[in-house]
Order: structure tokens, then C-alpha cells, then sequence
């Protein structure tokens, strides 16, 4: 009776791809439209799969976010940070410094990275702030408040107040070089990702640190799910889902999602309502994961580029991605 | 994987020595390459390049507690950046500042993984000025550091010194760093093609260069703190008995040790193994078979500070399958803690 077949991959039925021909460096989705805009290494931003190329930076898009209220906020190569609706508009140039890091809130709060300053915006595009930190910067978040920026560098991360009328940070110290950065949605616990595969969390209210090692590869992509009970990350060889409740993550055993192929995740995107994960891998592969039962339900097949955009419909109800290679897809799970 | 990784080619030299007229020579000259320039932030660049980035020599700890362990952390991210733009330019150039370790920019190649699937180390070039070598040795570490860990000497401004003078120059680059190619210049005005695609760490091509003069002898003059040595051995390794060996020496003597490089015949195999280490960062491989007719003599050349010669000598030729099994063990037992 049995017998085994292919998995069934749901681009096949329910996705639209497209060949961009450029590196897709991130995906974000615009607040006020739901479209996904696509930031490439040619310097273009697309806006939806047939959006017509925008050159909104002249190298390389390096960083791009939904910003405050709609369109697309993107740094460049080119040191220039930019947002995009039907127009783009260069909100800052900073020379010859790359914009490597980004990051928009619907309070209206821009943060743009260029070397070791971390230049904040408000919604209007004023500059309010230029911090500086002690080395380049790695990495940005906004907390779920739109209150507090933080930046990682080598050596720890800082902390800001946006309305702060002084400016000094908290400065978040662990030694060694620090990357991607995230406030976790109740605002206490900060996490970055080192140098040297491993995580590093720092519980704000006691100070208390967190480290989780272990990771085959560098994570490069992280993300808390809908009520931040988990944090997905990728660097493994499955997606590996660190518990934030009952005592956890210290001393509590981490998750394992969707492994087996020997293959490095490094894309993550998490539900934006449900415990439910999307997972990106190294060749191509794209599944998404419900943490409760394990369930995986496969989306592309490997082959088309290493995953490197990853990001669910701001609605839940699809997800878009595209690789190292140039190839985008959106899989909408919704009924036709 | 390797014809998919972007060379990078590393250029120092003590400031005024020539560097930046050679990059901007390699930039407007019509080869038909295209390349990204990483340049520190004094730097300055007669040619109009969209893909030059500035840095800023940020060099972090391994952390793994040691101090020559370190890596220029910003170039992990800009490699990182540029893959992004991959398929737009043939190569890389790393410029560093007149006083930069070329250490740390050459162990990001051996370290960080997303840098080696990336890009690979195509060689470090160092430019000096004959005419002032001699006062930039006797009162900086770094330029001798820089010769240390070249793979080409461009001899640079040969107009202001006479023959005598230019050959006592070379002798003394020589006592330092016997392995590395050298040309004179004037204006920096070498072929771009001796400069670019040297593939100078790649394994396969260490055998290629072995320099000629492997006597043994000890390349030390009085003052400089860095000297080579080389060594022979006649009779095939024991594999184990040189992983064990080597692995020891690079840990107790790493932070001193700044190139080796070996080509060696190990005992009951065909194929020439070739070795390499920055500091204790080390790698190695089979290459290819042994020539019918080729002599499998096994050589190995190490350049560092305060190198204990005997010690050096007397370990590596223990390595050898038919040396007394004591002999090797006292060897070994030597590095057993920091000299
Ligand atoms: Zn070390």
C-alpha cells in the first residue's frame, strides 16, 4: 500500500517566482499595503514580484525594513539611507560609509548603522540623533515600544532611549564580536549572535546572562515568535528554537525544528499570530514548521540559491523569499 | 567551490614606500578586470571606483584567549557586503595602513568561514622603499613584519640607491623572509600580472616557489628580531609523528611563529603534502603524486622571532619514519610548555 513519494512542495501549486538576477538581500512587507518589497544587490528595490526595478541606491542595497507608516526604508552601499513608496526619498547621506543596518517603528523612529554611528530619524525624516560606539556597528533593533534602540558592536551592545534628552547608553557588555541584535517583544531580554557561533542574551531587569553555544554555523537570522514564548534561530543544521518561558532560556533544553539533511538554516521568519515557523536553507530549501506538533510543511525545493530573504505576509497569510541567487517567490496560503 | 571564491590580494607597506601609487596603477590600467578596493581611512585614491570601501583596521580576539588569534573584524563584514555585488568585479584589494600587522587580515582567511566559502587569500603584497628600509627596520616592528609575511617584496624607489646598496637591501629581506619573490621598481612601475593571481596560499603552488637557497643556513642578522629557518629531510615522515610535532610547536610558539610553510613526503605515500600556517592557523593537504624522478625530500621554512634553530631542526628531522622513536619523543617533550 505505502509508497514513498517526493514531498509535495507548495510553490508548486500556490507560488509565483521570479528570476530578479541579483543577490536578494531582504524582504519587508509595506505597513500600510501588505506588499513585499524586495532589496537587491544591484542597488533596485521591488516592489511586489512585478514591480518595476527601482535603482534606490547605486551599489548594493545592504539593509532594508518596512518603515514607520508605509513604503520601504533601505540603506546602501552607496551610504545613503533612503525610503521608498511611489518615490524614493534620501533621508540621509553619510559619505562613504556603508548603511549596513536599518530599522523603522509605526512610533516613528528610524535608526540607520553607517560605521560606528547609529543616526536616528523620527517619522518626519528630522535626524534626532547621531550615536557613536566604540566600533562598528553590527547590528539594530527597536524594541516592540518604539522606546529604546540597540546597537551591537564588538565587545557588547548599547542601549538608547529615543526621547532621551541626553544621551548616554547602557551599555550591554560581553566580550568578543557581536551581530545580529534583538529585543525580545516584552522588552527585558536582549540577544545577539556572535562571532564565534554562538548566541548571547542579557536579561535587562538582574543583568543575568545567557549564552547558548553549539551552532555548526554563524546565525545570521533570528526571530521571536508572535508572543516571544520562542526564539527561532537559524546556524544549525535545523531551526533551533530556544524557550523563553517556564525559567527558560537558562538551563532549558533548546528545541529542535525540521533537521536532518545536513544542511545549514539561514533564514528564519516566524508566524506573525501562530507558533508557527518558516525556515530557509543554505540550498534552496524553504519549509515552514508548527512548533506544537512538528509538522513540517515543505514550500520550495532545494536548488535555486541559498535562501538569504525570508518574511511572512504581515497578515500571516503568506510568505515571501528569495536567494543568494536572484530567484524570488511569494506562496500564498490563503484559498484562491 | 575554489573557482567560485573572489581573490584578495593584500598590500602593504610603510607609508610613503609606493603603495598607493601601485593601487591606483593597478585600478586605471587597462586590464580588463574590475576590482573592489578596501582602503583605510587615510587613504586616498586618484581613480574613481564605486566599489571602493573604507575601513577601519578593526581588529578583533578569537576568542580563544590568545593574543595573536585576532582577525580584522571589518573585513569579515565587508566581504560579507560584497558578496552581495558578486559577479560585478574579478577580485579584491586590501590596502592596510603603513603600520597594520598583516596578521590579522591574513587569519580572517583561515578563520571565518563565510569569508573562506567567499573569497580566497591570493597573496600579500609589500611594497618598501629601498632608501629608507634600513631606518624603517631599526625603529619599527611593523616593516619588518611586513616583509615577514610577503609573498612579494616590490623594491621600490631603486633610482635613490646605488648596486651595492640595493643588494644589501635584498640580503637583508632575504634574512627575513627567504621564501618571497622579489622585484625591483622605480615608480612601483611592475607588471600588473606579477602582481595579481600569484595564488600564493594556495597549497598547490607552495611547491612551486620552494626558494633555492634551503641550506639550513641561519638567516640571522643582528639587527632585526625576525629571522627564517630551514630545514631538509632527507628520509620520509611519519605522518603522525609531524602532525603531533607541528600542532605542539604552533601552540607553544605561534605567537612568535608569523608564516610556515612546508612540502613533505611522508613514508608509504605517493603524494606530496603541502602545509601552511599563519601564526598557530594551519592548513594542509595532499597536493598531488610524487614525479616519477622527483626527490621526495621533505623541507619546511619557518619565519617568526626568537626561533630556537637547533630545537627547530632536530624536531623536524625526528619526524622522519627511520628516526630512533626516543629521539622523537624528546623532541616532542621539549614543547611540552612554553619555552
Ligand atoms: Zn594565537
Amino acid at each position: 500500500m505505502s509508497t514513498t513519494t517526493a514531498p509535495e512542495f507548495l510553490i508548486e501549486t500556490r507560488g509565483t517566482t521570479r528570476e530578479f538576477g541579483a543577490y536578494v538581500v531582504g524582504i519587508a512587507h509595506c505597513r500600510a499595503t501588505g506588499t513585499p518589497g524586495f532589496g537587491l544587490g544591484d542597488g533596485t528595490l521591488r516592489i511586489g514580484l512585478d514591480g518595476a526595478p527601482s535603482q534606490v541606491h547605486r551599489g548594493a542595497v545592504l539593509a532594508i525594513a518596512a518603515d514607520c507608516r508605509a513604503g520601504f526604508l533601505t540603506g546602501g552601499d552607496d551610504g545613503k539611507l533612503a525610503t521608498t513608496t511611489d518615490a524614493t526619498t534620501i533621508l540621509g547621506d553619510y559619505g562613504n560609509r556603508w548603511v549596513e543596518h536599518v530599522a523603522a517603528h509605526p512610533a516613528g523612529v528610524r535608526a540607520a548603522a553607517c560605521g560606528k554611528m547609529l543616526h536616528v530619524l523620527d517619522g518626519a525624516g528630522t535626524p534626532r540623533k547621531s550615536l557613536a560606539h566604540p566600533s562598528t556597528v553590527s547590528g539594530v533593533d527597536i524594541d516592540a515600544k518604539g522606546k529604546r534602540l540597540v546597537a551591537s558592536h564588538y565587545n557588547g551592545a548599547s542601549m538608547w532611549f529615543f526621547a532621551a534628552k541626553e544621551d548616554k547608553p547602557r551599555v550591554l557588555e560581553w566580550k568578543g564580536s557581536h551581530g545580529m541584535v534583538l529585543f525580545h517583544p516584552d522588552g527585558d531580554h536582549v540577544v545577539s549572535a556572535m562571532q564565534e557561533n554562538t548566541l548571547h542574551g542579557w536579561r535587562l531587569s538582574d543583568g543575568q546572562h545567557m549564552r547558548m553555544s553549539g551552532y555548526p554555523a554563524k546565525t545570521k537570522s533570528m526571530a521571536f515568535t508572535a508572543k516571544g514564548r520562542w526564539l527561532a534561530t537559524a546556524g544549525a543544521e535545523s531551526v533551533v528554537l530556544l524557550p523563553f518561558f517556564g525559567g527558560g532560556p537558562m538551563g532549558k533544553p533548546p528545541q529542535e525544528l525540521a533537521g536532518g539533511d545536513a544542511v545549514i538554516c539561514t533564514q528564519i521568519a516566524t508566524h506573525p499570530d501562530h507558533e508557527v515557523v518558516a525556515a530557509g536553507f543554505a540550498d534552496g530549501l524553504v519549509l515552514v514548521a508548527e512548533i506544537a506538533s512538528g509538522k513540517v510543511l515543505p514550500i520550495a525545493p532545494p536548488g535555486r540559491g541559498g535562501i538569504s530573504a525570508l518574511a511572512w505576509h504581515p497578515k500571516g497569510h503568506a510568505l515571501a523569499f528569495g536567494t543568494e541567487a536572484g530567484h524570488a517567490a511569494v506562496v500564498d496560503f490563503s484559498g484562491r | 567551490m575554489s573557482d567560485d571564491q573572489i581573490p584578495v590580494t593584500v598590500l602593504t607597506g610603510y607609508l610613503g614606500a609606493g603603495k598607493t601609487t601601485l593601487l591606483n596603477r593597478i585600478l586605471s590600467e587597462n586590464h580588463g578586470r574590475k576590482f573592489a578596493v578596501v582602503i583605510n581611512e587615510f587613504g586616498e585614491l586618484g581613480v574613481d571606483n564605486d566599489l571602493v570601501v573604507d575601513a577601519d583596521e578593526e581588529v578583533f580576539e578569537m576568542n580563544n584567549g590568545c593574543i595573536c588569534c585576532t582577525v580584522r573584524g571589518d573585513l569579515i563584514r565587508i566581504i560579507g557586503g560584497l558578496m552581495k555585488r558578486k559577479g560585478r568585479f574579478d577580485g579584491i584589494i586590501v590596502e592596510t595602513t603603513g603600520l597594520a600587522d598583516p596578521a590579522p587580515v591574513a587569519q580572517t582567511f583561515f578563520a571565518d568561514d563565510e569569508v573562506k566559502r567567499a573569497a580566497k587569500l591570493d597573496s600579500v603584497v609589500t611594497v618598501v622603499d629601498a632608501k629608507n628600509l634600513p631606518a624603517r627596520l631599526a625603529d619599527t616592528r611593523e616593516a619588518e613584519e611586513q616583509i615577514a609575511f610577503a609573498d612579494l617584496i616590490i623594491l621600490n624607489k631603486m633610482d635613490l640607491v646605488d648596486e651595492q646598496g640595493a643588494r644589501e637591501i635584498e640580503g637583508r629581506i632575504r634574512a627575513i623572509n627567504p621564501w618571497a619573490q622579489l622585484i625591483r621598481s622605480t615608480k612601483s612601475d611592475v607588471p600588473i600580472a606579477s602582481v595579481l593571481g600569484r595564488e600564493a596560499f594556495n597549497l598547490e603552488k607552495i611547491v612551486e616557489r620552494v626558494p633555492d637557497f634551503l641550506s639550513g643556513e641561519d638567516n640571522h642578522t643582528h639587527d632585526t628580531q625576525i629571522l627564517s629557518c630551514s630545514f631538509q629531510a632527507a628520509s620520509p615522515l611519519d605522518p603522525e609523528r609531524f602532525n603531533a610535532w607541528i600542532s605542539q610547536v604552533l601552540a607553544v610558539k605561534g605567537q612568535d611563529l608569523l608564516r610556515t610553510k612546508g612540502i613533505l613526503a611522508y613514508a608509504n605515500d605517493d603524494r606530496v603534502f603541502a602545509f601552511q600556517a599563519v601564526h598557530m592557523l594551519a592548513d594542509g593537504d595532499f597536493i598531488r603524486p610524487w614525479k616519477a624522478g622527483e626527490e621526495r625530500l621533505s623541507r619546511i621554512v619557518f619565519i617568526g622571532r626568537d626561533l630556537n634553530r637547533p630545537w627547530l631542526r632536530r624536531g623536524f628531522e625526528a619526524c622522519q619514519a627511520d628516526a630512533p622513536k626516543t629521539n622523537y619523543e624528546a623532541e616532542l617533550a621539549r614543547w611540552g610548555a612554553p619555552a
